[in-house]
């Protein structure tokens, strides 16, 4: 039996392309994840959840048929990025201090392998692992389009920007999972900086408003008289009223300056991103709109302000239709692209050898 | 193992290249406060075992890891095969085996596999690299257990598909932390066989070791650590030069006694409870002393039963170094 290989081996320069370690690392990762048989049960009861909550929704919906399968689509789409930030978490931050911790990190910094080439590995497979949840929900997805009254434009952007939004998260927690020790910590501070994103521009948004707080002149509304009877039988006109002359001062807030606090929010991302269905020639019916849609219609709302969300400003009556606001998506967009960004090229450093400092308590190999 | 003797493609007794082995100078690195390396100077050579040898906490792993082109060096220079691993960490590793003290593996893939995706991770061909892992699973004799997931694997069989992947690259320099730990006695005589083929081959072999007995066997040099420093280097013949205790049983301790009285040695002695043998314990300048007193012995009729140094070469040194520390 030989131990070396062929003298050409050894004359050959030693090379590792670029790609070829990408595909490697993330080859290996795979592996591993697709024979864990926990990867598996997880998917399942996931599909019984959001099968579950949609179907709940169908049920209710779904009296006359109309809209159900707007709501019910955009339920899944809202249960993927919701539960996906719930799990992506999970599945990205352990990439690496797992390694650590089994002793195979050092391994692998041993071969021509560069720590891009890891990181990029380690963040292809955790992606494709979350996207596992995005896929085994299309038979879901399949069950709201057979509604005939999915929106047909919005819905690949939609599932895209779904798919990117898992993509970032994936790609904060293999950055955070390469910068700390520990796989519960690593878990931990992605979840919170999930959070942030989340919920913290939430709050942020909502504590702003004292910031923004100006007072305006309205007057109440007058309706027609016809208006006032109960058995009105002609159609309804929200514009056709005027104003009294008698005005008084009202507070409210001027949400069109905070509204880029809300940008990073990852459903503010993959809601705004998304083509609105044009609105209904019918005017009595209104667009059915499922979770995404609200958020949409909300973030608009937000972006106008009071100059087009008061009926009566300064005794004046005022129907100006707000004009159609700059997307806010770009910026949430690099916003977390900005901070996914920079966790990993920290994450890079520190993955970097032969190791200059290294942390209290840590062990290489 | 044993199969392992010829290496085709090479006639026997050709070597590779040899190149400059390991040269490593005034070494430091602390982690905070705790100077793990505080002034080490190593040389191993191409073709020879080198040993490195210190008690818990001397240095030895962290030596091996800026060896390894893992760990920074604070100050200090390392050149492996001429190349300065700080400088070019690629080209060094790719010339470089490295089997780590912990054992690291992807527990749900095989032993095949393990080996194929680090021959991946070194740029070889599919092809090649199943051919190559292959050869090594055959070498470290886990030729049957190829297939099963690494995680059923016994710390003995491990430790040595550990080796396996260490030699996955055909490494000229070869560093080996602790490699017979959680080997059986079989195994542990094929590891010895393995890695003297490998020195012999032309690579420059590091191997640290608690069990200085086993070192003895197959190491043609030794660097002794003790608290992050050099405290000596030698080989193995200056050590078998030195001067060293020697354990002689006699079935008559008094034939025994007034032999080596009339020698002038002073002993130790200790006798058997149940008959009139025992032993003595004596210090001897060297080998050829030894010869000389075994014979003489044997000329004056003393029933010696057994004639042998009382510890190993290296251990002699080991425990002589122990005794001059402070």
């Amino acid at each position: 039996m030989s131990i070396s290989t062929s003298p050409r081996v050894r004359s050959a320069a030693p090379a590792l392309g670029y790609l070829a370690g990408i595909r490697t690392v993330f080859g290996l990762e795979i592996r591993q994840r697709i024979r864990n048989r926990g990867w598996y049960i997880m998917l399942g009861i996931w599909f019984v959840v959001v099968a579950a909550v949609v179907g709940l929704a169908a049920l209710s919906v779904g009296e006359d048929g109309f809209g159900a399968g707007q709501v019910m689509f955009e339920l899944v789409i809202a249960f993927v990025l919701f539960f996906g930030m719930l799990i992506a978490p999970a599945l990205s931050a352990n990439s690496i201090t797992g390694d650590r911790a089994n002793g195979t990190l050092a391994i692998l910094q041993n071969t021509l392998l560069t720590p891009g080439q890891l990181l990029w590995g380690k963040w292809l497979a955790s992606w494709v692992a979350s996207l596992g949840f995005l896929v085994v929900t299309i038979p879901l997805i399949g069950w709201a389009m057979t509604y005939g009254d999915v929106y047909l434009p919005a819905a690949p952007v939609l599932l895209a920007m779904l798919a990117v939004e898992l993509g970032i998260v994936c790609a904060i927690g293999v950055g955070v999972s390469a910068l700390a020790n520990r796989t519960l910590f690593a878990v931990m501070v992605t979840y919170l900086l999930v959070a942030l994103l989340g919920l913290g521009t939430l709050i942020s948004y909502g504590l702003s408003m004292q910031l923004v707080k100006t007072d305006v002149n309205v007057s109440n509304q007058v309706w027609p008289e016809t208006y006032m009877n109960g058995d009105f039988p002609g159609d309804w006109d929200e514009n056709n009223y005027t104003c009294e002359d008698r005005t008084y001062v009202q507070e409210t807030f001027a949400t069109e300056r905070i509204t880029w606090l809300l940008a990073a929010n990852p459903f503010v991302v993959v809601a705004d991103a998304a083509p609105r269905s044009p609105a209904p020639e019918d005017s009595s019916m209104f667009a059915e709109a499922g979770p995404m849609g609200a958020i949409s219609e909300g973030v608009r709302y937000s972006q106008a302000g009071p100059e087009f969300q008061i009926p009566c400003l300064n005794g004046v009556k005022n129907t100006a239709l707000p004009p159609t606001p700059a997307p806010l998506w770009p910026l949430g967009l690099g916003i977390q692209v900005l901070l996914a960004g920079g966790i990993v090229a920290a994450g890079r450093n520190r993955l970097r050898t032969p190791a200059g400092k290294l942390a209290a308590g840590t062990r290489i190999a | 193992m044993e199969s392992a003797v010829t290496v085709p493609g090479r006639a026997p007794g050709q070597r590779q290249d040899l190149g400059s082995g390991i040269t490593a100078t005034g070494l430091a690195r602390s982690f905070g406060a705790v100077r793990a390396v505080e002034n080490i100077d190593f040389h191993a050579a191409p073709g020879k075992v080198t040993a490195l040898i210190g008690p818990n906490g001397s240095g030895k792993t962290t030596l091996l890891l800026m060896l390894a082109s893992l760990l920074r060096p604070d100050a200090g220079s390392i050149r492996i095969q001429g190349i300065d691993p700080t400088a070019d960490p690629r080209a060094v590793r790719a010339v470089l085996g490295w089997m780590p003290d912990t054992l690291g593996f992807w527990e749900s893939l095989t032993s095949r596999e393990i080996l194929t995706t680090v021959a991946a991770l070194y740029g070889i061909g599919k092809a090649q690299a199943r051919v190559r892992a292959a050869e090594l699973l055959e070498v470290v004799n886990l030729g049957e257990l190829a297939d099963t997931p690494a995680r059923v694997l016994s710390r003995g069989q491990a430790q040595r598909l550990s080796l396996a992947r260490a030699l996955v690259n055909d490494p000229s320099v070869l560093l080996l932390d602790e490699p017979a730990s959680g080997l059986d006695p079989g195994a542990r005589v094929q590891l010895r066989t393995l890695v003297r083929q490998l020195a012999d081959s032309g690579k420059t072999v590091v191997i640290s070791s608690h069990v200085l007995v086993e070192l003895d066997e197959i190491a043609d040099a030794a660097v002794f650590l003790s608290r992050g420093k050099t405290v000596r280097s030698q080989s193995l013949a200056e050590a078998g030069a030195q001067s060293r205790g020697y354990t002689i049983a006699s079935l008559d301790l008094e034939m025994l006694r007034v032999a080596l009285a009339e020698a002038n040695f002073e002993a130790a002695y200790r006798g058997n409870l149940e008959n009139g043998g025992g032993s003595a314990k004596l210090k001897l300048t060297g080998e050829v002393q030894a010869g000389e007193l075994l014979g003489r012995l044997a000329g004056a009729g003393v029933p010696v039963t057994a004639f042998a140094p009382t510890s190993g070469l290296l251990e002699e040194t080991y425990l002589s170094l122990e005794d001059e520390m402070p």
